[in-house]
């Protein structure tokens, strides 16, 4: 297997967008190919959830290498759900790793907030099993199951999920790029309006537009992908036994980790999937960051903020940076490479291996990806 | 209170319970075999929801539920009061919809009987989900 390099990195700046679908990715491609040093890459790979629903165009992989001017260059489009921009990185990471080709460029993106909130939420949930969908269950309705679960079980409080937020609206406010600019404090989320009991909004990421583009090479970089893992778990939530936890990241974690030949100890930060803020808590242990039930009380103690032993979410998270979907996974590699390549100005921290997870679904299809800098 | 069966499947392999049937088991590339379960089970965890999507009324109250022999289903419900996580509920389906409703001392004790003159080698786990279900009923009236 070939050693495989993050050479070049670029994203839209994240929220309610005018631009096509197109534009966007052309906004995070093109600055990704210059960071790179390269203007055609040997294939191509794009990632976008669901854009003949949001934006009814097809056959997204030719549309997209067309609309780019590398209508020649061999393109694939991926699809995870939710996890749709990981997965395209695992697409060119095993294309490069298996030497098949020696530059690829991965782009996803999502253009969705033209339509109405329900229709957006409609498509999405599409991603639930089709008969627990007949119950009304969206992603929030899950994710509230889980959330009530997990206090019961596991003694989350939700003064620690409302850190979560107020945490990560803080690291959004120090990313130009970021959906959420403003910092919210733990009474006004504790104080939101109830979504899906116990989970109130501002427990709940936005709906956002964006594009995010990274450039895979043989070549050697500043930043290398260390290890890279799946996971999967049912569709249906009633089919799993364990509700508090998910399996598939645990899987992706053990993956990812024995693909890098090191463990959690060596991860210095991380972007984790906080669809809804309790997931960043069940994810920092799911993926072997904190012991089981310690995720709560380290976010309370700053353990996780910017200046805190694991920064995690630097980028603001899905609740800030905002979440376009299949763009989601591959900004979170972004925003690792900026931190390892210090040059995330305005929220800088020492590090020298960053770990992202993305959740795909109601975590039926998980990613860990360890990337790490250059010696 | 009417005890329904509700039709499940199971995995010749594994043994394991699926609501409502299907045809493969999720763990084993398998046929299911038809089976029934009792609808009378457990509360796994419940929400309320204050936007649901179009077709429903809100709030809408929704349950996931553990049946006796392990199958889990989605329900609705009229409320939530009084629900906590471990509650025993009865379940019922209406026009192939499952709902879920609070089983009162009373249901519960008639429950008990008519089922432990049913068949005496059910009679210890019943009554150890009996015991089960008056010790949570007491320790919530007292709360």
């Amino acid at each position: 297997v070939n050693n495989v390099w993050i050479a070049g990195v670029g994203m839209t700046r994240f929220g309610r967008r005018d631009e096509s679908l197109p534009d966007l990715i052309a906004e995070a491609a093109l600055p990704a190919l210059r960071d790179a040093g390269i203007e055609r890459p040997d294939a191509l790979v794009v990632a976008a959830m669901n854009p003949e629903e949001f934006t009814g165009a097809g056959n997204y992989g030719s549309l997209i290498n067309t609309y780019l001017g590398l209508a020649h260059v061999p393109t694939v489009r991926v699809e995870t759900a939710t996890s749709s921009g990981m997965a395209a990185v695992y697409a060119g990471f095993a294309d490069i790793a298996a030497g098949l080709h020696r530059t690829v460029l991965v782009v996803g993106g999502e253009k969705m907030s033209h339509m109405p909130t329900p229709r957006v939420s409609e498509i999405i949930g599409r991603s639930i099993d089709p008969h627990e969908r007949t119950y009304g269950t969206t992603m929030p309705a899950l994710a509230g199951l889980i959330t009530r679960a997990a206090m019961h079980s596991r003694g989350l409080t939700l003064r620690e999920m409302a850190q979560v937020s107020v945490k990560n609206h803080a690291n959004g406010a120090r990313n130009p790029l970021a959906h959420f600019r403003e910092p919210v404090t733990l009474e006004a989320v504790m104080q939101s309006r109830l979504v899906a009991d116990p989970l109130r909004l501002y427990h709940c990421c936005p709906i956002s537009d964006g594009a995010a583009a990274v450039v895979l090479t043989a070549e050697p970089a500043a930043v290398r992908i260390a290890g890279i893992g799946q996971g999967t778990d049912t569709m249906a939530l009633r089919y799993r036994s364990e509700l508090t936890s998910f399996r598939a990241t645990q899987a992706a974690a053990q993956a990812a980790y024995a693909m890098a030949g090191f463990g959690p100890e060596r991860v210095d930060l991380a972007e984790l999937h906080d669809a809804f803020s309790p997931f960043e808590l069940i994810s920092l242990e799911d993926a072997g960051l904190m012991p089981a039930g310690k995720a709560g009380r380290a976010t309370l103690d700053g353990e996780t903020a910017l200046d805190g032993r694991l920064p995690v979410n630097t980028s603001g998270g899905l609740k800030a940076r905002g979440h376009p979907l299949a763009a989601t996974g591959i900004s979170q590699i972004v925003e690792l490479c900026l931190q390892l390549r210090g040059i995330a100005e305005g929220r800088q921290v020492a590090a020298r291996v960053g770990l992202a997870h993305s959740i795909g679904g109601l975590a039926t299809n998980n990613w860990v990806t360890l990337v790490e800098a250059r010696a | 209170m009417i005890v329904q069966s509700i039709e499940a499947s199971r995995c010749p392999r594994c043994e394991r319970m699926v609501v409502p049937p299907a045809h493969y088991c999720p763990d084993h590339p398998v046929a299911m075999e038809p089976a029934t379960v009792p609808g009378v089970g457990e509360i796994v965890s419940f929400t309320t929801l204050h936007s649901p999507p179009e077709g429903f009324k809100a709030p809408l109250h929704i349950a996931l539920i553990e049946l006796e022999g392990g199958a889990r289903l989605f329900c609705h419900g009229q409320e939530t009061r009084g629900i906590k996580i471990g509650s025993s509920v009865g379940v019922e389906s209406l026009d192939n919809v499952f709902y879920f409703s609070h089983m009162s001392f009373a249901d519960r004790a008639r429950l008990f009987w008519r089922r432990a003159g049913a068949g005496g080698e059910k009679f210890a786990s019943i009554t150890k989900s009996l015991a089960k279900g008056l010790f949570r009923g007491r320790s919530r009236d007292d709360s």
